[in-house]
């Protein structure tokens, strides 16, 4: 079994093949990569909205983590086998599976970034004439961005593994080339959707990695003190 | 709502329940796996994760094993684990799952008994050292305790996860809770495709729970912000 | 007026009652717990008074909009409460970013404001987090004067940087209020603080309790009860020996004859004085002083070969500083001249106790 020779069928992967499918792995990048930015996208506008009624209502903070970390419990597929029933072997069905495991870390993310802004500096804030709404965009979100940008990561790493399994009911992306391998005992597949995830995982990973630093010069020359 | 009528009379025919093939013996099965990963992968990655922290050595790698953990997804890791294991010779079910559960059960235990153990506060480790404990005496004695609510955090995220993919383990021949959820896709019956993932889904907050009550009796100290224990960890930055 | 938080049994401040004069700065002093900072976050808002009124140059603030009374108050704190995400020249330009003033305007102001509160113009670019305390404090100044706000508030802007800094942070405070005249409210606990810069010091006790208010040598010299004597702390006349100057007392004229004087009359000089020295003058001049024992068998007094007077002052060195100078001098007192260095007397240790005991 070789990594890198052009074998046959029963190496772990066969160049032939996927020189051969060329295709169908471009379109299957792109179902994944569609799949998963419409998650993020809905999760974090959701988490957005119920992060900003938190924070303005503080009693609804507990219910409202309550109920998005049961979401967050509920193993995947048992989550999108639970809505097949209703609304069938979807695109919906998916979204709606990958969109609530988002939610928890983002509403999460928002909320102990805006709380970690230091009271001196929100003080200073009011005391000079800031309007409360200014100040929650200008200098609150402002300085929670980097834990903003942190739960962003997790959640598109998460969610990109997450794809993978929506294979099994039968939407595209990485996971059906996966299941194809399974149904067929054909390793090839498999390890060209696994591969590719992770490659996939770490280029959006290290993209966010980088809206961040432009985001936030105050942090990157900290470092450099 | 014909699909819920299917569930309610599937698990209300005891015959369902029994057997090899019974929702009690593949709950069981389920557990049985989901703790012998746990175990495992945890007497393979909190003492090592324990000794980096202390030395304050191998960030880098725990930073590498956390990010690969994470970009690797756990159903193709299952998915490439049963190729290698029938070239090998170990067949399908319980064992490769097993392997490939450790796996993953590894990243989040080794990352947060590291941070836990690394991020002590150095003046209480100076203090240690000057009242004569020896390096042991310190990871022991004051290093550990302090860390064991993250260590334990580490185990928590570790379990939820374990018992979350166990399900794909029905896949190849492991004949947990996701069986039931393989055979209601392939037999396209709602009742088995709905005990599957309610019976998943409540092991998996039961976990849950377990571990927060867990968290609460090892951590008397940490009195305030109890409410907070019931919910999911959320993965530790590095 | 008075502030009782909800859920406190007893006020924070108590039916306080203070004028504060316009153009100096008032020290609001007292041990924790007194309602020092509680009184001045009542004045720019930042805590609603449960009564009363608060006038700002003749306007009630809680009357005015929120945002314009804060806009016209300038407001300093010991965290310093800069914007870690802005550069320190977009944190000097908040307020007048606020108020909308052109681009060319907020760069000619912020200019001014680092000259003025010394910073290095270098700094501009940078971000709070790779200042200095001391730095960011000065910064943090700038930031309140930005859109040159007639009141300033300070909240215990010192404590957080190290003494050494403090104290050149109190030296340009005070040069810098010599020029810009604000009416400056400052919050500490440090009463040695208060005394070296401000105008007026009210003590304040548990609850908000006005225990004295006036100019800091009269705290010193009539304390009036015992709260405020313990919290003033021992050597109180050192203290107000600081503060007060040599002007502040009288002079005398001292053992000191013309050099065209003759022998006879410098004798009968010192036996006046009871000293067994003699101090020359050529009219406004001081020319030195000589022993008794030198003028023996001199004819002229011009013949005498005098020493300099070590214990030079002037009418507004403090009397503490001319205090060290007299004991650590041979002849005990000190000469005092004005600025041209005409002679304008002696200043002795009686001197200084009388006028002390004024």
């Amino acid at each position: 079994m070789s990594f890198l020779g052009a074998n046959g069928p029963d190496s772990l992967i066969w160049w032939d093949w996927v020189d051969r499918h060329r295709e169908e792995i471009k379109q299957a990048t792109f179902e994944h990569l569609r799949l998963t930015l419409i998650a993020v996208a809905v999760g974090f506008l959701i988490s957005g909205a119920l992060a900003l009624v938190a924070l303005r209502y503080r009693w609804t903070y507990a219910p409202i983590t309550w109920i998005t970390g049961v979401l967050y419990t509920i193993p995947s597929l048992a989550l999108f086998v639970l809505l097949v029933p209703w609304t069938g072997f979807t695109t919906l069905t998916g979204e709606i599976g990958l969109v609530s495991y988002t939610l928890l870390i983002l509403i999460r993310n928002i909320v102990a970034g805006v709380d970690s802004v230091p009271a001196p500096v929100k003080e200073a804030a009011d005391a000079m004439g800031y309007r409360p709404v200014r100040r929650f965009f200008a200098v609150d979100l402002r300085l929670a961005t980097p834990t903003i940008i942190a739960g962003l990561r997790i959640a598109t790493v998460t969610t990109i593994g997450l794809v993978t399994v929506t294979g099994l009911i039968g939407l595209g992306g990485y996971g059906g080339l996966i299941n194809d391998g399974i149904d067929r005992t054909f390793s090839t597949p498999i390890v060209v959707g696994a591969g590719l995830s992770v490659v996939m995982a770490v280029t959006l990973d290290v993209g966010l990695a980088g809206v961040e630093r432009v985001l936030t010069p105050w942090a990157r020359r900290k470092v450099a003190r | 709502m014909g699909a819920f009528q299917d569930f309610t009379e599937f698990v209300t025919t005891s015959s369902n329940w029994w057997g090899d093939r019974g929702i009690v013996h593949r709950s069981i099965e389920h557990m049985r796996l989901s703790g012998a990963s746990v175990l495992a992968a945890s007497v393979i990655a909190t003492p090592a994760a324990m000794f980096f922290g202390h030395v304050k050595r191998g960030g880098l790698a725990a930073q590498s094993i956390v990010n690969v953990g994470r970009a690797i997804p756990s159903f193709a890791l299952l998915a490439l684990l049963f190729p290698l294991s029938l070239q090998w010779g170990f067949g399908l079910g319980f064992w490769p799952t097993l392997v490939a559960l450790v796996l993953l059960a590894i990243p989040p235990m080794f990352t947060n008994a590291y941070v836990g153990v690394r991020d002590v506060d150095p003046a209480i480790v100076e203090a240690s050292r000057g009242m004569g404990m020896g390096e042991r005496q310190v990871l022991l004695r004051v290093e550990t305790p302090i860390a064991v609510p993250l260590i334990i955090t580490g185990i928590r995220l570790a379990s939820v996860q374990v018992v979350a993919t166990a399900t794909l383990g029905g896949l190849f021949g492991f004949n947990g809770l996701g069986s039931y959820i393989f055979e209601g896709f392939a037999q396209q019956n709602d009742g088995k495709l709905l005990t599957g993932a309610v019976g998943v889904a409540l092991l998996a907050i039961a976990t849950e729970l377990v571990f927060s009550f867990i968290m609460r009796r090892a951590t008397p100290w940490l009195a305030p912000k109890r409410d907070l224990d019931l919910l999911p960890p959320v993965p530790v930055p590095l | 007026m008075s502030k009782r938080f909800p859920g406190s049994r007893t006020p924070a401040v108590q039916e306080l009652s203070l004028e504060l004069p316009s153009g100096s700065l008032a020290a609001l002093v007292g041990p924790s717990g007194c309602g020092k900072t509680t009184t001045l976050k009542m004045i720019n808002r930042l805590i609603e008074p449960t009564s009363g009124c608060i006038e700002v140059q003749g306007r009630n603030v809680v009357e005015m909009p929120l945002h314009e009374l804060r806009r016209g108050i300038g407001y300093v704190i010991q965290q310093t409460g800069l914007f870690p995400h802005k550069t320190i020249a977009a944190n000097i330009a908040t307020v007048p970013s606020l108020l909308g003033w052109g681009k060319e305007r907020v760069r000619e102001r912020t200019q001014e404001l680092v000259d003025l509160v010394g910073l290095d113009p270098e700094l501009l670019r940078r971000y709070p987090a790779e200042l200095s305390g001391g730095q960011q404090q000065r910064v943090g100044v700038a930031r309140a004067l930005a859109a040159d706000p007639p009141i300033l508030l300070m909240d215990e802007p010192y404590s957080a940087v190290d003494p050494i800094v403090r104290g050149r942070l109190q030296d340009e405070l005070i040069a810098l209020q010599a020029r810009v005249h604000k009416t400056i409210v400052l919050v500490t606990h440090d009463i040695d603080e208060a005394i070296k810069l401000a105008d007026h010091i009210a003590i304040l006790n548990v609850g908000g309790v006005l225990e004295q208010f006036g100019p800091p040598a009269d705290l010193l010299r009539a304390p009036a009860n015992e709260f405020v004597a313990n919290f003033l702390g021992r050597e109180r006349a050192l203290k107000r020996m600081a503060l007060l100057r040599v002007r502040d007392v009288e002079l005398v004229s001292g053992p000191v004859v013309e050099v065209s004087a003759s022998v006879e009359e410098s004798f009968k000089v010192m036996a006046d004085h009871g000293v067994d020295w003699l101090g020359l003058r050529d009219g406004d001049r001081l020319l030195g002083w000589a022993w008794a024992a030198d003028l023996d068998g001199v004819r002229s007094l011009g013949d005498i070969a005098t020493e300099p007077f070590r214990a030079w002052v002037r009418p507004d060195t403090p009397l503490r500083e001319a205090l060290d100078l007299i004991v650590d001098s041979s002849t005990r007192v000190a000469a005092v001249f004005d600025d041209e260095d005409r002679y304008l007397g002696m200043l002795t240790i009686q001197q200084i106790a009388d006028g002390m005991a004024q």
